[in-house]
């Protein structure tokens, strides 16, 4: 999954706010026990992760619903709707192979949307983070040092030479964080709202 | 930058922040490499915690392998999802059993065989909760081949994070600076 910086969330939505709208849909989407609509909602977390600006490898998830569902159909169980040899695709297995794997995939997309790398988390280990993507953005801007696969640790050494010495610390930059504005505030309400609607109506 | 004095928190905490980030890089390129299995990872990311084994005592250790499991969550977006689980208890089996071996064997095993180990501890772990809470009973006939290629893929990286710990003369000045 690749993501893109300026997106309708990024723009619009506080990484927090996001993050809260993400746990009070989950449980909506989990007792949620009708199959075509846990698809339409799948369809909708995917939509809304493709919104995220981030591209998604669908053979990556077409194959793990895949996978789930052959797996379940291993353990039979209600009738039977198709023979292959001694091979036996059961109605109950096979729903419930497709229903797994779908809640499984949904909960990707709906992490994948809601979860930003400018979410704080609190405490040390949130003032950590901050340094690690600092940190990190620095090795990825550094494009002028390139892996030389013939002197690849000396190489390496150049690029974490430029990047980081021992005993000097370097301050990340201390930018302002995103406020929900009227556009993202509707969008969670009706993110919200229409899942619960789903599963109570 | 040593100047004789043994660093400071603030120094051992900064550069677990650097090493965190290099492992969301090396992340970031294991995908430039063609998989086997589409659930299948080389574990280049790894190569930061299992140089770190020899650096830091067991806590930062953790440390670390916290930072770069929270770090991929966030920057991946799959910290609200079964992946995150996946990848945490991995990572922990992984960084719980590198360190024992570590203990048990001290230097009679190289970065290599405490790898193949930390490798091997990941895949029984993912495996296990991938058959408790996915796929079902059936699917341990995945074990062995998946096994197979975590104990290769394990060596791989053990090899080079060697060669790295034995040749790298930024990781020489990491190591004096820490050593104080």
């Amino acid at each position: 999954v690749k993501a893109s910086k300026d997106n309708f969330f990024t723009r619009n939505t506080n990484p927090l706010h996001l993050f809260v709208t993400s746990a009070l849909i989950i449980p909506a989407y989990l007792f949620q026990d009708e199959l075509l609509i846990r698809i339409a909602q799948v369809l909708l977390f995917a939509g809304l992760s493709t919104v995220a600006g981030k591209k998604i490898k669908w053979m990556y998830f077409v194959v793990m619903v895949t996978s789930i569902t052959f797996f379940n159909l291993l353990s039979p169980m209600g009738r039977v709707l198709l023979s292959i040899g001694p091979f036996a695709v059961t109605g109950g297995a096979l729903e419930n192979g497709v229903m797994k794997g779908f809640t499984i995939v949904g909960l990707v997309f709906i992490s994948l949307f809601s979860i930003r790398p400018d979410l704080k988390l609190p405490g040390r280990i949130g003032g950590l983070l901050v340094r690690l993507f600092y940190y990190f953005e620095r090795i990825v801007e550094t494009k002028r040092q390139r892996l030389e696969p013939r002197r690849l640790v000396a190489s390496i050494d150049d690029i974490l030479d430029s990047l980081y010495r021992p005993g000097q610390r370097q301050n990340p930059p201390s930018g302002a964080v995103q406020a929900t504005t009227t556009a993202g505030a509707a969008f969670m309400g009706v993110a919200v709202c229409g899942n619960w609607a789903l599963l109570l109506v | 930058m040593t100047d004789g004095r043994p660093p400071r928190t603030w120094e051992r905490l900064d550069l677990i922040a650097f090493l965190g980030a290099t492992c969301l890089f090396f992340a970031t390129i294991e995908y430039l490499f063609p998989k086997p299995f589409p659930f299948f990872r080389l574990g280049l990311a790894n190569l930061p915690v299992i140089i770190s084994l020899k650096l830091f005592s067991p806590g930062y250790v953790l440390l670390l392998v916290l930072l770069k499991v929270l770090g991929q969550g966030l920057i991946n977006g799959t910290l609200a999802s079964y992946v995150f689980l996946f990848s945490l208890s991995g990572s922990f089996a992984s960084a719980f059993t590198m360190l024992a071996a570590q203990r048990l064997f001290a230097e009679r095993i190289s970065l290599v065989g405490i790898s193949v180990f930390g490798a091997i501890a990941s895949n029984v772990v993912q495996i296990y909760l991938s058959v408790r809470f996915i796929f079902g009973l059936t699917a341990w006939i995945i074990a062995p081949p998946f096994i197979t290629l975590g104990v290769i893929s394990g060596f791989a990286v053990g090899l080079f994070a060697q060669k790295f710990w034995n040749e790298s003369t930024w990781l020489g000045r990491i190591r004096e600076s820490l050593e104080g």
